[in-house]
Order: structure tokens, then C-alpha cells, then sequence
């Protein structure tokens, strides 16, 4: 369900926590999804229980997930609503800095580098709608 | 707040005048999985000792579940388990009467969680000790830490010897100890790799201290690399402020910075000309260790 790095250097709490909630906010995970419990997913990724603890809470109180008496954590009903999209782009802010850093590297100007997302923007857009009509 | 399982204070350990360890203080709480780094000889097993009261502390004091960690009663061993780097197997058992030997301590021994650990782990309950090869005997050394289900785990090195394989499964058991954040384990190891999948408490001996301790998120955003660009040329002093290491190269230099902060990041921002960019890179636990030795 989700792609973890230990090794990234991002600390694994925040890997976890942006992931849940772009995918909560674009609608992936829809309102309701159930997650794993703390224990299966600490032992699905091999990593520390109270991280990802620590990400549940952080997000129930955020109001992205609900905690259910004896049940899963489930993604909050008002998740969508709650981010605009002022917010959801703050949460791509990581990855932005990630293709900054690389085209400065490359020496890309801004103009470069807004021109190729936007082919990657419209190649992946083809894909998927392609993928979409070719399942119907 | 819950009362910390281990706790100690200004502890410090000399042999023969010389000293190994000098004040160290901590606390180990519930839930805890503490990661334990320091190059070889730094003092990681003297610190592991100390707690386990196999030597008593010259200075300061090591308390676990609330006694004096050299002086523990019988009620608080039963709560605590240990893996030693050096084995304490006996050679010519076999892996079947060890078992019943450490069990005869406790009476809380799980023989099903034991017995379950052992067919995963592929440790065969027949084999002569004498005949193990090393990985099997850490595999067995666990096994026997970890069937009294004790509070606090404290383990040396516990999969020097393992394959892959064996430390996955390993660590799987690591967190199911931990899982349901009553019990706590403390273990130092070499492979970096596993200290950052698990721990959420990292202390980090260098020069018989306690170099740096605390959450592990914490460390990993106190502690990065900056790459300072200017395409006009850099200044000739780059002013930046709790700086490892700083490295210059033509029109960029790389820094790196311990304690960092939003603040420090404006703080570098203001101190350095307009034109300067400073890009921030996160590191990995081997880096920031790697760093601190430089």
C-alpha cells in the first residue's frame, strides 16, 4: 500500500504521513479504506511500531483518518473536503525540491524545466486514459 | 507519563585507572526501541554491561525497574533478558536441553512462543551446541532471551552472524516485542541499516560518552547536508554557524551542519550574500554517523 525508504534519509514518520494523506487527499485511498493495524504494517515494512503510531495520531488529529473503537484506523469522511488545493501542493513541496536540486545540477533553467513536466504531465495523462478506455 | 524502565545518571566505569565510559545518563521508557552506534572499542559494551550489572558503575548510578542495576532482585531479573556479544551456551547440550535449563529459571517461560521461534528460525532442538555453527548459536542466544517475554530486552551485537534472511526475521520479532508498546529493547549493532528500520531512540557513544542521544527523528532533522551554490563566485568566508565540516569547491560547497533548524536555516540565509542558494539534503543514519567521526 505504501512505499517506504528507510534508507532515504526522510525520516520514515514523514515518508509515511505524506503518503497517507496525498493519498487521502487525491481521493486513492477514498474515505472509508480501512488501514492496516500499527503491528502489520510496522512488520509488513520492518520498521519501529511507534512510528507508525506516531503517523496515526499525528493524522487523526489532523483530521485526515478516524480512529474506530476496536476497528482499523479508516480515512476520515471530511479528508477531501478539509485540503484545497493550496494544500495538497504544499505536500508535493518534497518532491518539487527533489527536481529543483537535480535541474540545478543539470543547469536547466525554469522555463526548461516547467516545459518538460508539462510533457510528463500530458504523456502520463494519455496513459492513463488509454489504460482507462482500454479496461472498458 | 510511565515510569522509565532503565534510568541512569552521570554513570562512568574506569578499569585500572582508565576510563571507559564517563557520564552517561539516560532513560529507556516503555515502547522504546533504542539503537545503540559507536565505532569499535568506544565503549558500547562496557554501557550494555553497566545496565545488565555485570560490573558496577564508578560513578553515577544505572537503575532498572527502579533498583540498582548491580544489585537487581530476583523479581526484577525475571523482567529482563540479554543476548551477550560472547554466547553463554553450554557446548556439549543440545539446543533442546538449554532450553529447558534457562527455563527452569522462569516461571514465566512461553514454551509455545519458543517452540515457534525455533522451527521458523530453522534452529534444531537435537543438535549438540558443540556443533552449531555461530549463526545458530545467536539464533539459540535470542531464543533464550526472549522466552521469559521479559520488559526489556538488551542485546550486543545479536545479528552479527545472521544472514538476511535470519535478520529479517529477527527484526520481525523485534517488533512484535515492541509492538504493543509495554516492552522495551535496547541493542547496538553495526548494521546501520537495521539500527534505522527500528529504533525510534538512537544513542550514539564516541569518546567514552554519550556523544548524541535522543529520538531518532529528531536526529535525522537536526543533522544535514548543505550545498551552497553561487554562480558569481562564493565569498571568501562562509559563515555558517554549528558547521561539521565545510568543504569548498570553485562555485559551490557542500557544509555540514549539526543542530539545524528553521531558524539556523534563516539564520544561514541572512549571513550569506543574495545570490548564494542553499539547497538542504536530508542524510542517512550512516552518513550522520559517518559525519560525526569525521
Amino acid at each position: 500500500m505504501f512505499i517506504l525508504k528507510p534508507h532515504s534519509g526522510v525520516p520514515i514518520y514523514r515518508q509515511l504521513s505524506e503518503q497517507i494523506r496525498r493519498m487521502a487527499a487525491s481521493g486513492q485511498l477514498p474515505a472509508g479504506t480501512e488501514l492496516p493495524s500499527i503491528r502489520d504494517l510496522a512488520l509488513e515494512h520492518a520498521i519501529n511500531p511507534m512510528t507508525v503510531s506516531k503517523v496515526y495520531s499525528l493524522l487523526e488529529a489532523e483530521g485526515v483518518l478516524e480512529r474506530n473503537r476496536g476497528k482499523p484506523m479508516t480515512i476520515a469522511r471530511v479528508a477531501r473536503a478539509q485540503s484545497p488545493a493550496a494544500k495538497r501542493v504544499q505536500q508535493l513541496e518534497p518532491q518539487l525540491e527533489q527536481v529543483v536540486l537535480a535541474a540545478r545540477q543539470l543547469e536547466l533553467g525554469e522555463t526548461d524545466v516547467t516545459k518538460a513536466l508539462r510533457n510528463t504531465w500530458e504523456k502520463t495523462d494519455e496513459r492513463s486514459v488509454r489504460r482507462r478506455t482500454g479496461a472498458r | 507519563m510511565s515510569v522509565p524502565y532503565a534510568v541512569a545518571r552521570g554513570l562512568g566505569k574506569s578499569f585500572y585507572g582508565k576510563t571507559v565510559l564517563e557520564d552517561v545518563s539516560f532513560d529507556v521508557e516503555p515502547g522504546d526501541i533504542v539503537g545503540v552506534l559507536g565505532k569499535n572499542g568506544a565503549g558500547k559494551t562496557t554501557l550494555l554491561e553497566l545496565m545488565l550489572g555485570f560490573t558496577p558503575p564508578s560513578a553515577g548510578s544505572v537503575e532498572l525497574f527502579g533498583h540498582a542495576s548491580y544489585r537487581l532482585p530476583g523479581s526484577a531479573k525475571a523482567r529482563l533478558g540479554f543476548v551477550p556479544q560472547q554466547d553463554e551456551l553450554v557446548n556439549p547440550l543440545t539446543a533442546a536441553d538449554q532450553i529447558g535449563v534457562i527455563a527452569s529459571f522462569y516461571p514465566r517461560w512461553d514454551d509455545a512462543l519458543v517452540m515457534r521461534l525455533a522451527r521458523a528460525w530453522e534452529v534444531d532442538l537435537g543438535e549438540r551446541i558443540k556443533g552449531m555453527s555461530v549463526g545458530q548459536r545467536q539464533k539459540l542466544s535470542i531464543l533464550l532471551a526472549l522466552g521469559h517475554r521479559p520488559d526489556l530486552l538488551i542485546l550486543d551485537e545479536p545479528v552479527a552472524s545472521l544472514d538476511p534472511v535470519a535478520r529479517r526475521q529477527f527484526l520481525e520479532q523485534i517488533i512484535d516485542v515492541a509492538a504493543d508498546g509495554a516492552r522495551s529493547v535496547v541493542f547496538s549493532s553495526h548494521i546501520v541499516s537495521d539500527v534505522e528500520r527500528l529504533a525510534n531512540k538512537i544513542w550514539i557513544v564516541k569518546d567514552h560518552r554519550l556523544y548524541w542521544q535522543g529520538d531518532f527523528d529528531a536526529l535525522k532533522d537536526s543533522i544535514v547536508r548543505l550545498h551552497l551554490r553561487a554562480p558569481r563566485g562564493l565569498p571568501d568566508s562562509l559563515p555558517i554557524p554549528n558547521a561539521l565540516t565545510v568543504q569548498r569547491n570553485g562555485v559551490a560547497a557542500t557544509a555540514v551542519v549539526r543542530d539545524w533548524t528553521a531558524e539556523l536555516h534563516h539564520d544561514v540565509a541572512d549571513r550569506l550574500d543574495r545570490d548564494v542558494e542553499v539547497e538542504i539534503e536530508p542524510l542517512t543514519l550512516e552518513e550522520i554517523f559517518l559525519e560525526l567521526h569525521r
